[in-house]
């Protein structure tokens, strides 16, 4: 099993998909500093992906300082710089799209959604209290 | 980047049936590619080619740098095939197999025979006979992979097998990935499978190829692009080249794009469309894909 959640979706990149899905959970805290990365050979077993694009995930999250090599164990999680509120704010990217995406399907405007995300986001503030 | 096969208008006839022509194609080290096409459009007659059972009638394969015409047992030493039918020493027991196979390749890696006997749950005494499709496969699979060939070929192996044994038998292929420049060709009429699994496609239909392109290239070229339209829209009588299936539904038109720029594509519509709204630009599965590219290509099930 691997640490981090990743649903593959048809249509995108298999690397960007993994890449993204680690990333989050390098950032929300799901992968834990010190933690075990997986290897190349398990994630492309795992999911049942192309080792190409597997080696070029870890490459890319040892380019980034997310993971780093230890002698002997393999490569762990780093101990990240907490994230920037901007890198957590990419993370919503995706999510962000579909939103505005189904706005306008259905015919809403800007201010239409951004008083629905304000409503909802009182809401969840006022039961977590 | 140097080719594992690379194929030069390799033509293939019987009589006056041409079952392959002109094939021109190149498969980097390294890479997993994926020949797709429907039944009998020459996926079988191309790897045999490949594979020196056929000869060609015309063009010319390099496989692992020889022709095709002139591998032999040494070159095979380096290359593993599991083709559509394959035949098995049927009265030999998993452990016979192994024991049968084994001198015949210098690469032979007794660890990883065992590890895959293990990981395939091959009983090692029951004969061959007696063993299911996918166990069979399986067999086949582990006796092809021992040697750590550099170049895997299979043809059409997830034909027939259920879910669990098919992820089984990838996950056994990608044994081999902590192996620097191996490569594995496929041939598939299973496009979901491959999606995943592949960096390069190509798509043979009737004995032609119909398109060779790295898979994160294909992926990135191709959109369904969905817009508003006013009401009372007429159709535009001339459309970019590059959309296909073009629709219009209501107030909503529908195309898939074969060239997208991020920068260009949206405004293009907007100016060919005359319009108001792009409501959502949107990937598509190799699957789709195909059926965007060539709407009266007969799509592999």
């Amino acid at each position: 099993m691997l640490p981090f959640t990743v649903v593959l979706k048809s249509g995108l990149p298999v690397y960007e998909q993994v890449l993204y899905a680690a990333k989050k959970a390098a950032l929300t805290g799901q992968l834990r500093a010190g933690d075990p990365f997986p290897s190349v050979r398990t994630l492309c077993q795992e999911l049942r992906i192309n080792p190409n694009a597997a080696h070029k995930v870890v490459t890319a999250l040892i380019d980034e300082g997310l993971l780093e090599v230890r002698s002997g164990i393999g490569t762990v999680v780093a101990q990240a710089p907490a994230a920037t509120r901007e890198q957590r704010r990419q993370l919503l990217e995706a999510d962000v799209e579909r939103l505005v995406v189904e706005a306008r399907t259905m015919g809403l405007e800007v201010d239409d959604v951004l008083h629905a995300v304000r409503a909802h986001w009182q809401r969840l503030g006022r039961t977590r209290r | 980047m140097s080719a594992a096969i690379e194929t030069h208008r390799l033509s293939k006839r019987f009589g006056s049936t041409e079952a392959v022509r002109d094939l021109t194609f190149m498969v980097p080290e390294g890479s997993i590619f994926a020949l797709l096409g429907p039944n009998g459009s020459g996926k079988t007659t191309t790897i045999k080619t490949l594979m020196n059972i056929l000869e060609p009638s015309a063009g010319q394969a390099r496989v692992l740098g020889t022709d095709s015409r002139r591998l032999g047992p040494r070159e095979f030493a380096r290359i593993g095939y599991i083709s559509e039918n394959q035949e098995l020493p049927e009265w030999m027991t998993v452990r016979e197999l192994v024991a049968y196979c084994r001198p015949m390749y210098p690469g032979w890696d007794d660890a990883f025979a065992s590890q895959l006997q293990r990981q395939f749950d091959l009983p090692p005494d029951r004969a061959l006979k007696r063993l299911s499709r996918g166990m069979k496969l399986k067999a086949a699979l582990l006796s092809s992979l021992a040697y750590r060939p550099r170049l895997l070929v299979l043809d059409e192996p997830f034909s027939g097998l259920d879910a669990v044994v098919r992820e089984e038998f990838v996950r056994g292929i990608l044994e081999m990935s902590e192996r620097q420049g191996w490569t594995l060709f496929v041939s598939s009429h299973d496009i979901d499978e491959v999606e995943r699994l592949a960096d390069h496609v190509g798509v043979v239909s009737e004995g032609r190829l119909q398109m060779v392109q790295p898979l994160a290239a294909l992926q990135a070229r191709v959109r369904r692009i969905e817009a508003t339209v006013d009401p009372g829209f007429g159709r535009p009588a001339s459309l970019p080249a590059s959309w296909m299936g073009f629709e219009v539904a209501g107030a909503r038109a529908r195309f898939v794009e074969t060239d997208y720029r991020t920068e260009t594509s949206e405004a293009l519509a907007r100016q060919v469309l005359g319009v108001s709204g792009v409501v959502s630009v949107e990937p598509l599965s190799l699957r789709e894909i195909f059926l965007a590219l060539a709407p009266t290509y007969r799509l592999p099930t």
